[in-house]
C-alpha cells in the first residue's frame, strides 16, 4: 500500500519534471506541484511549520507540495545556491532570520544578505526565558534581582553562538543593566535538556520548546508583542518593562530571476494558508507566532531588521 | 485498559503489515552507506498524515529499528559502516568476512540486533518515565567524560602501534573543529571555502576513511574480495551456539545501549564503540578483537538496536528528541496534533503503547526478514564477478556521501579522505582512530568548553569536571579501559620472551599485520614523510588557532600542539627503529590502484558539470576495465554494461524521485 503511494509520487514527480513550464500567467500558478527546499535537517522548527503548510498546500494551491531538504552550514549551502534555481516559482524555499543577516556579516559563506529574495515571513519562534520547575526564581523580577547581586552567575543554555537565542541573552543584558553567561549548545533540543536538567540557571529558547515539557518548566517571559495563546499566564518582556521583541523568522523565499507577478502569487499562497483555521490552531498551540510580512512590505521590514540584528552583532562582536 | 491490552490493539493485519514493509525497508536503506534512517523517515512522513497515528508511528519506527539493522551488512561485506552505528561492526565484522565467515557475522548481527532491539522495547514499555530522568542526569561535563572514555578505545584498538593511533585520533579530532564551532561560532579552518562551513560530514568521511581504501585495494588484486565459505549461507546452527554462549555480553551491551541512547546528541556510534570497549575489557582473550572476534559484532549490534527504544524515551517523556529519525517522528505526531510530553503517556496511553507494541512487533519481524535479506546479500557479495563489485560499490560510496546534504562537495570530500586514508594506513596509521576522533570530537568540545563555562561562573571549575558523581564513574571506566591493553600486552609480551614466538601484533581496525623481518623499518620511508606533513599540519592548526575567541581557540591549540609533539615523537622513534614496521604489498597492480583513485576524482568533480547520472555511468563503465581480471567474452561484457547502466538509472531515479533529494544538473542529466 505504501509502495503504491511511494509509486504515485514518484510517477508525480517525474510527470512534473518531464512537464515543461507552460508559462501561464500568475492566476493560474500553480498548474503542478511544487518543491519546498528547507535548508535545515528535517525535524527543527524550519521543518516542522513547513509540515504544518504542506497539510494545508494542496487544498489552497490544488496541487501538493514537495518538502526536500538540503542541510549544511547552518543554512548557508543552500541559500547560496538558491539564485542558481529556475525562477519559474516552482521551487521555493524556507528562509530564517536572523541566520540570513548574521551569516554574512561572521564571513564568507556564498551569498549576501541582499541576494535572497523573501517574499513571505510567515511566522516567528519568539525568545523565551525558561527555568526548571524547581527553580528558585518565580518570575523575571527574581531573576534580574540575583543576576544584579550576583554577576556573571546566572547561566543561561541556548542554541548556539551568535544566534537568535545569543542576541536575546545579550540584548537583555543591557535592557535589565546585568552580567549573565551564556552557554551555547549544538541545538534546542540540547539546551532544553541543560535546562530540565538543571545543569544551568535558565535557559534562553524559543517559546515553541516549551510546548512539549508541560509543568517541567516555567517561562519567566516571552519576547513577543502579545502574550501567546498556548501560554496566557505567562508575561511578555514589554509588559514586564523591557523592548525585547523578537526570535527567529522563518519565511519562503524564491530565486532572483523569478519575476515580480510569480514573487507576489507565492506570497499569497502563504498568506492564504496563514489564513486557515486549523492552520493556525496547530501553530498556535505549538508555540509559534504568526505574522503576515508579505512581497509588498518586504523591503521595510527587511531593512528594520538589518538595523535592529547590526545593534546586536555589535553587542557579541561579530564582524568587525 | 492496562498495558498488555494495548498489544490487541496493535496486532491488527494492516499494522502487522505496515510493521514488516518498514522493516525491509529499513533495512534495505541501512544497507546503504548514506542513505540514512533519518532520510527514509523524512519522505515517508506526508503519507502517515492520513493514516491513523498509531499505524503511522508503527511504520515509521520499524523502519527506523530496520535501518539501524541494515548499517551492519555494509560494515561486515564492504568494510564501510551503512549507518554511523555500525562503525565498531566493521572491526571484526570484515575481518571474519574476509576469512569466510561473512555468514556467521551476519547471523550474529542479526540476533544481537533483536535482541539488543527487545531490550530497549522493553525499557521504553515498561520504564520510560523513569528512564527519562537519565537524560536528564548527564550534563555538559558527563558528555566530555563519556567522549573521552570513548577516545580511549583508540589504545586498545592499535596495541603495539599507539602512537601511530594517537596520532590518527588527533587528525580525527583536528577535522571535527573544521567549520562553524557550535561553541564560540568561530569559522575555523574552511580556508575560506565555502564547503567547508558546515564541517566535514561524519557519513561521508566514515564512507570515505573506511571504504575507499578496500575499494582501491580490491582491484589491485585477482583475488575474491571475500574468501568464500566452505560451507555456504549463514551457518545459522553454528552462530546460534557462538550467540548463546555471548549471554552477559548480550544483555550487557543492550543496556549500555539504551542508557547511550537516552542521551540526547549521544546516538548509536557512540553505544556501539562503548559496548564494544567493554566487551573487550571483559574478554578472556581480548587481542583477538579486531582480527575477527565474534564478541565484538554482538556487542556492537546490541547496543546501537537498543538505542532506538531507548532513544524514544526522552522523545515521548520529555519531547526531547534523542536521535534525528527521533526528532522527525516527533514532528510527524505534532502535525497529526497529538501533544508531546509528560503528560503524553497519560492522555494519549492508546496511541503510545499501540506504538510501542509496534516497536517490539517490528523487532521481532527483524529476525526473520534479516536473516532472508542477510542471506542473499552475502552470497550475492561472494558470488558477483570484482567487475561488477567494485563499481557498484563505488557507486554506492558516491550516492551516499552525496545524499546526505544533496550536495556533490561532500562526495569530492569523500573521495579526497578516502585516498588520503588509504596512503596513511599502508604505513600503519590506521583508519578507526581517525574516525573516533571525528566522531567524538565535537562532543568532548562542546562538553568541556559547557562545563568551563558553567563552572567558571560559579568558580567551581575542578567541582565541575571532577566532583559529579556519574563524571567519576565515567573516568573510572576509561582509565581501566586505557590500562587494561597495557598491561594485558606487558604481560603477553613476557609470555612471549619465554616462548619466542614470531610475529608482532601490529595494526587494527582491520589492517593486515606485516611480516616482522626487520628491515622493513630501514626501508620505510612512508611513515616519516606522513609524521613530518602531520606535525606540519599540527603548527598550521596552532598558527590558525591565534585569531579565534578564547572558547573557539581551546580545542583546536591543543590538538594542533599534540598533534606536532606525537608527530616529531614519532619521527625520531622511527629513525632510532623502534617503530612497528609497515605492511609489504606483493604482486598487486600499482596501475590499477592509481587509475581507480584517478576515475574516483574525476567521477566527483565532474557530477555538477556532466550531470549525476552522466558522470556516474561513464565512472562505472570505467571501473569494470579497471577492476576486470578475466577478459571475458563479449557477451559477458556488453551484459556488464548493459547491468551497470540499469543499476546507475535506478539508484538515480531513487534518489531523484523517491527520495526526492535534489540532484545536480550539468550539461546532461
Amino acid at each position: 500500500m505504501r509502495l503504491i503511494a511511494l509509486s504515485a509520487a514518484a510517477l508525480m514527480a517525474a510527470g512534473a519534471v518531464s512537464a515543461q513550464s507552460d508559462g501561464g500567467s500568475a492566476e493560474d500558478f500553480p498548474t503542478k506541484q511544487m518543491t519546498y527546499i528547507i535548508p535545515f535537517n528535517a525535524g527543527g522548527e524550519s521543518d516542522l511549520s513547513a509540515r504544518f503548510q504542506q497539510a494545508e498546500w494542496e487544498a489552497v494551491t490544488g496541487h501538493p507540495v514537495v518538502i526536500q531538504y538540503q542541510p549544511g552550514a547552518g543554512g548557508a549551502q543552500a541559500w547560496s545556491q538558491l539564485n542558481q534555481i529556475a525562477g519559474d516559482g516552482y521551487t521555493i524555499m524556507g528562509i530564517n532570520l536572523p541566520h540570513t543577516v548574521l551569516q554574512p556579516m561572521e564571513g564568507s559563506v556564498g551569498y549576501e544578505t541582499d541576494d535572497l529574495t523573501p517574499v513571505n515571513y510567515f511566522h516567528y519562534t519568539p525568545d523565551a526565558i525558561f527555568v526548571p520547575q524547581d527553580s528558585q526564581f518565580e518570575t523575571l523580577e527574581d531573576l534580574v534581582t540575583y543576576a544584579g547581586e550576583n554577576p556573571g552567575l546566572v547561566t543561561f543554555a541556548g542554541s548556539g553562538s551568535n544566534s537568535s537565542n545569543n542576541l536575546a541573552q545579550a540584548k537583555f543584558d543591557g535592557l535589565a543593566d546585568i552580567t549573565t553567561t551564556y552557554i551555547p549548545f549544538s541545538g534546542t533540543g540540547p539546551s532544553i535538556t541543560a535546562v530540565l536538567g538543571g545543569q544551568t540557571m535558565a535557559g534562553f529558547n524559543y517559546a515553541t520548546s516549551g510546548v512539549n515539557q508541560g509543568e517541567e518548566l516555567r517561562m519567566l517571559a516571552v519576547a513577543a508583542e502579545e502574550r501567546l495563546p498556548a501560554f496566557p499566564d505567562v508575561p511578555t518582556f514589554t509588559e514586564l518593562g523591557y523592548d525585547l521583541v523578537g526570535g527567529a523568522y522563518r519565511g519562503v523565499a524564491v530565486p532572483d530571476s523569478t519575476p515580480e507577478e510569480l514573487r507576489q502569487r507565492v506570497s499569497d499562497i502563504v498568506t492564504e494558508i496563514n489564513e486557515r483555521p486549523d492552520f493556525i490552531e496547530k501553530m498556535e498551540t505549538n508555540g509559534f507566532v504568526l505574522t503576515d510580512i508579505g512581497y509588498g512590505d518586504m523591503d521595510a521590514f527587511l531593512e528594520e531588521m538589518k538595523a535592529e540584528y547590526a545593534e546586536g552583532a555589535e553587542a557579541l562582536g561579530i564582524g568587525g | 485498559m492496562d498495558i498488555l491490552g494495548y498489544l490487541w490493539g496493535a496486532l491488527t493485519p494492516l499494522n502487522l503489515l505496515f510493521a514488516a514493509v518498514g522493516v525491509v525497508l529499513g533495512t534495505v536503506v541501512g544497507a546503504l552507506p548514506g542513505l540514512s534512517a533519518t532520510m527514509a523517515v523524512a519522505v515517508l512522513v506526508p503519507f502517515t498524515f492520513t493514516m491513523d497515528p498509531a499505524s503511522g508511528l508503527i511504520a515509521l519506527g520499524a523502519i527506523y529499528t530496520g535501518a539501524i539493522y541494515g548499517g551492519a551488512y555494509a560494515a561486515i561485506l564492504v568494510n564501510t559502516p551503512g549507518t554511523p552505528s555500525a562503525i565498531a561492526t566493521t572491526f571484526d565484522g570484515y575481518p571474519m568476512a574476509r576469512r569466510g565467515d561473512g555468514g556467521v557475522a551476519i547471523s550474529l548481527a542479526t540476533m544481537a540486533s533483536f535482541v539488543g532491539g527487545i531490550v530497549g522495547a522493553l525499557a521504553l514499555l515498561a520504564l520510560a518515565p523513569p528512564l527519562a530522568r537519565v537524560a536528564l542526569a548527564f550534563g555538559p561535563p558527563e558528555y566530555f567524560w563519556l567522549a573521552i572514555f570513548g577516545l580511549t578505545l583508540i589504545a586498545a584498538l592499535s596495541v603495539g602501534n599507539t602512537l601511530k593511533g594517537l596520532i590518527g585520533a588527533l587528525l580525527g579530532l583536528f577535522l571535527s573543529t573544521i567549520g562553524v564551532a557550535v561553541v564560540g561560532g568561530d569559522v575555523r579552518y574552511t580556508l575560506g571555502m565555502q564547503s567547508f562551513l558546515g564541517g566535514i560530514d561524519l557519513t561521508s568521511a566514515i564512507i570515505g576513511l573506511y571504504c575507499i581504501p578496500v575499494l582501491i585495494d580490491l582491484v589491485a588484486t585477482r583475488d575474491p574480495h571475500l574468501k568464500s565459505a566452505e560451507t555456504g549461507g549463514l551457518r545459522l546452527g553454528e552462530s546460534a551456539r557462538i550467540f548463546l554462549a555471548q549471554k552477559v555480553n548480550v544483555v550487557r551491551s543492550a543496556v549500555i545501549g539504551t542508557v547511550v541512547g537516552i542521551l540526547p546528541g549521544a546516538g548509536g556510534s557512540i553505544a556501539g564503540l562503548v559496548s564494544y570497549s567493554e566487551a573487550r575489557r571483559s574478554s578472556d582473550s581480548p587481542e583477538r578483537f579486531g582480527k575477527g572476534a565474534p564478541e565484538g559484532i554482538v556487542a556492537t549490534e546490541a547496543a546501537n538496536n537498543a538505542t532506538v527504544g531507548g532513544g524514544f524515551i526522552p522523545t515521548l517523556v520529555l519531547g526531547i528528541p534523542g536521535t534525528p529519525p527521533d526528532a522527525i517522528i516527533l514532528g510527524a505526531l505534532l502535525v497529526q496534533g497529538i501533544k508531546i510530553g509528560p503528560t503524553l503517556f497519560a492522555d494519549e496511553a492508546g496511541i503510545v503503547y499501540t506504538f510501542i507494541w509496534g516497536l517490539l512487533i517490528a523487532t521481532v519481524l527483524m529476525l526473520p526478514a534479516g536473516l532472508l535479506i542477510g542471506r542473499y546479500a552475502y552470497s550475492t557479495v561472494v558470488r558477483i564477478p570484482k567487475a561488477m563489485l567494485a563499481p557498484t560499490v563505488a557507486l554506492l560510496t558516491v550516492i551516499g556521501s552525496f545524499a546526505i546534504h544533496s550536495n556533490p562537495k561532500d562526495a569530492q570530500m569523500m573521495v579526497g579522505l578516502g585516498i588520503l586514508a588509504w596512503g596513511l594506513a599502508r604505513y600503519g596509521f590506521a583508519p578507526s582512530p581517525i574516525v573516533l576522533g571525528l566522531v567524538l570530537g565535537q562532543i568532548a568540545e562542546q562538553g568541556f568548553v559547557q562545563t568551563y563555562l558553567i563552572g567558571n561562573a560559579s568558580g567551581r571549575i575542578a567541582e565541575m569536571f571532577f566532583g559529579r558523581p556519574i563524571s567519576i564513574g565515567i573516568i573510572l571506566a576509561a582509565v581501566l579501559t586505557l590500562a587494561y591493553p597495557f598491561v594485558a600486552d606487558r604481560i603477553r609480551r613476557r609470555k612471549r620472551t619465554v616462548e619466542t614466538a614470531a610475529a608482532a601484533p601490529v595494526g587494527g581496525g582491520g589492517v593486515p599485520e606485516a611480516a616482522d623481518d626487520g628491515q622493513e623499518g630501514a626501508r620505510d620511508l612512508g611513515t616519516p614523510i606522513w609524521a613530518g606533513l602531520l606535525a606540519i599540519l599540527g603548527v598550521l592548526a596552532l598558527w590558525g588557532a591565534q585569531g579565534m575567541s578564547a572558547m573557539g581557540s581551546v580545542f583546536p591549540t591543543v590538538i594542533g600542539a599534540a598533534l606536532a609533539v606525537l608527530s616529531l615523537l614519532l619521527i625520531g622513534l622511527h629513525f632510532a627503529g623502534r617503530t612497528a614496521p609497515a605492511e609489504a604489498t606483493e604482486g598487486e597492480s600499482r596501475v590499477r590502484r592509481v587509475a581507480l583513485a584517478v576515475i574516483l576524482a574525476l567521477w566527483v568533480a565532474l557530477l555538477s558539470v556532466l550531470g549525476f547520472l552522466t558522470a556516474s555511468i561513464l565512472a562505472f563503465l570505467a571501473i569494470i576495465v579497471v577492476a576486470d581480471y578475466d577478459r571475458p567474452a563479449p557477451r559477458v561484457w556488453a551484459l556488464w554494461v548493459v547491468s551497470g547502466v540499469l543499476i546507475c538509472i535506478a539508484f538515480w531515479w531513487i534518489l531523484a524521485d523517491v527520495l526526492l533529494l535534489r540532484m545536480p544538473s550539468g550539461l546532461l542529466i
